[in-house]
């Protein structure tokens, strides 16, 4: 907060992800320039293998850039160390992906107060908060079933409400809705929407241009470079 | 965090329950493997101990070569060298007929017993034994050891000097020599000559000991045996002390004196019940460790399936270790999962094995003359090194899982 802009939450700068492995070198990210605003809800856009899931694991602090700096609340993420990062993800970042990743075998409960149980948080306050937040999203009575006993739009309920678990300033959002009918998926836009009124920054890729309506500012991923297309508001 | 580990290993190990049933059984084996025969071991030396402190405490034995007994002597000049030269019984004996009669002649002795070890087959007609210990003594033996007769009688001081061949029998002797049929005044053979059987002595309830089984005995007087053999090996006497209060005196005594008839050779021991105890039970340590350490390599293949099944288990959930990173998990809050998870599969199989080797216990006690004992540090022990084993051989699974990358482990499956 001391550091020297404090209302931009993501600052990125010739940020560029070289996969170099077996199978060859690929430059998925190169020279990506980058600053997300507190409050803001982006859509990043793009076609398929654009680079967009990397930006966005870099963005989450799950992987890191093979050049450039990340700026998050104005510290470089570059001088982190692997468990920095870690607890930055379970106290600042909430991410919601395409496929869910509920863990089938723990209950909507015990999935949701996951983040909180790293947090080394009491049983009680757990309990209490996840009611509160699975309310939120409206799936309180499925609090006790697996996942796999309630429906793709609740089970992204429930990501959701983990990601909101620890109160995170930023929600990462990789294509949220594509597993999703459209009309679920609509349902979940307009729970981003009412968490980003609610002050939370949104980063949330996704391809149907439809959705990005939701968004306050939207840019684009192509060939690895990064283009603002629109803004609104 | 640790209760949550502990939660979440239940979790895993229930659904994979025979997989994980399987692994425990690893240790479990192992476990019980040692505990068993620690338990048999102890059992033994139990045994041991009774039947010798039943012998009496005012026993003193004479055996040819030096038995250290620096744990129980009170004399310094022994107290330098520690635990036994086993070789030191067995080969030709040092003690001699001068010994013998020295024994017989010292203050306090109110009797003595001098006997050898004859190395012999035993036969009755077609059938041989070779089992049978054969023993040449004097009839005061029978009085020390308190043995007595089930049938028939022992030899007198008159069959001894007349060298007569006669023979009295342990009831297993008797048994697989005879079977059924009465042994008294019949003749089996002693290195191709008869000796007539005069008794059996009644069944022990000694059993087993030190691999001897005291119930499988021919006894016969000495001077037959030195007819006989054509040499006489003392290989122990026995001296009963008239009083218990005499007996570092007759010892120091024997010791004296004894040391006199060898020239100041220090090639004998003279050792009370509880020196020769002490002796006893340091044969049957150094048994006990060489067998619980066979039985320990059990514990260690337990280890290694254990290693194997986590390892299998980490490749499996590696998209959960993503997600679980995904939501802020640090190196250390997966290594203390997985670890947990390891530890708990084999402290399972350390309890099972645990509760296993008490019943085996019973088993044991019921079919074997041996009870074995299970003392509270053997128990802690063995859930002990359950515990070490699944830190040892979880630690490289569970470093794996810690190391795995979040995205990796997250697009895995
Ligand atoms: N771990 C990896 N190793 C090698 N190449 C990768 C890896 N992850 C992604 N890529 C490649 O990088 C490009 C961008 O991938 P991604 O960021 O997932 O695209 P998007 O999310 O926009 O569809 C793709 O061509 C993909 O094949
Ligand atoms: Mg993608």
């Amino acid at each position: 907060m001391e550091k020297s802009k404090p209302e931009i939450v993501i600052e990125l700068t010739k940020l560029a992800k070289r996969y170099d492995d077996e199978a060859g070198v690929y430059d998925a990210l190169k020279k990506v320039e980058l600053k997300v605003r507190a409050g803001e809800f982006l859509a990043v856009m793009g076609p398929s293998g654009s680079g967009k899931s990397t930006l966005m694991n870099i963005i989450g602090l799950l992987d890191r850039p093979t050049q450039g700096n990340y700026l998050l609340d104005g510290v470089d993420t570059n001088t982190l160390s692997d468990k920095d990062l870690a607890k930055l993800r379970r106290d600042r970042i909430g991410f919601i992906f395409q496929n869910f990743n509920l863990l089938p075998r723990l209950s909507i409960m015990q999935n949701v107060e996951l983040p909180l149980i790293y947090q080394k948080i009491r049983t009680a306050e757990r309990k209490r908060r996840v009611r509160e937040v699975l309310s939120e999203v409206g799936i309180l009575d499925k609090i006790d079933s697996k996942p796999n006993r309630v429906s793709g739009g609740q089970v992204q309920r429930a990501a959701i409400a983990r990601a909101l678990i620890n109160k995170p300033s930023l929600i990462l959002a990789d294509e949220p809705t594509g597993n999703l009918d459209t009309k679920t998926g609509l349902g979940i836009m307009e729970l981003l929407k009412k968490l980003n009124n609610d002050g939370v920054t949104i980063v949330l890729v996704t391809h149907n241009p439809e959705l990005s309506h939701y968004a306050s500012r939207i840019v684009e991923v192509r060939d690895g470079l990064l283009s603002e297309k629109e803004v609104r508001k | 965090m640790i209760w949550q580990n502990i939660k979440n290993a239940f979790l895993s190990i229930r659904s994979a329950k025979l997989r994980s049933a399987l692994t425990a059984v690893g240790v479990m084996i192992g476990v019980f493997a040692v505990l068993v025969m620690v338990g048999v071991g102890d059992g033994v030396k139990a045994e041991i101990e009774s039947q010798i402190s039943n012998l009496g405490t005012n026993v003193l034995t004479i055996t040819s070569g030096k038995l250290n007994q620096s744990a129980s002597s009170s004399d310094p000049k022994e107290q330098k060298g520690s635990g036994i030269n086993i070789a030191s019984g067995i080969g030709t004996s040092t003690l001699t007929e001068d010994d013998v009669k020295t024994i017989e002649n010292t203050p306090n002795v109110s009797r003595s017993a001098a006997f050898g070890i004859i190395s012999s087959s035993v036969a009755k007609d077609q059938i041989v034994s070779n089992s049978a210990f054969v023993i040449a003594t004097t009839p005061s033996y029978f009085d020390i050891r308190q043995l007595k007769t089930s049938q028939g009688s022992f030899f007198s001081a008159d069959d001894n000097s007349g060298s007569k061949f006669v023979a009295v029998i342990g009831a297993d002797t008797k048994q697989s020599l005879f079977g059924g049929e009465d042994p008294i005044g019949k003749s089996i053979s002693l290195r191709g000559k008869q000796f007539r059987v005069l008794g059996v002595i009644e069944k022990s309830d000694a059993g087993v000991s030190l691999g001897a089984n005291a119930d499988d005995i021919v006894i016969i007087p000495i001077n037959s045996a030195i007819k006989l053999t054509g040499k006489n090996d003392v290989f122990r006497v026995i001296a009963e002390v008239d009083s218990e209060k005499n007996i570092e005196k007759v010892k120091a005594s024997l010791e004296q004196s004894i040391g006199s008839n060898h020239s100041g050779a220090d090639d004998f021991s003279v050792l009370t019940q509880k020196e020769l105890l002490t002796t006893f039970s340091s044969i049957l340590d150094i048994l006990t460790t060489f067998v619980v350490a066979i039985a320990a390599i059990s514990l260690l293949v337990g280890g290694i399936g254990i290693m194997n099944i986590m390892l299998v288990t980490v490749s499996e959930r590696t998209k959960e270790i993503g997600i679980r990173k995904a939501m802020g998990a640090t190196f250390g809050n997966i290594m203390g999962q997985f670890l947990t998870e390891s530890i708990i599969i084999s402290l399972i199989g350390g309890v099972i094995g645990v509760l296993a080797s008490y019943l085996a216990g019973m088993v044991i006690a019921k079919l074997a003359n041996i009870t074995p004992v299970y003392s509270p540090i053997a128990l802690i022990s063995a859930l002990g090194a359950s515990l070490f084993i699944g830190v040892v051989f979880g630690t490289a699974p569970a470093i794996k899982a810690a190391r795995k990358h979040p995205i990796q482990a997250l697009k895995s499956l």
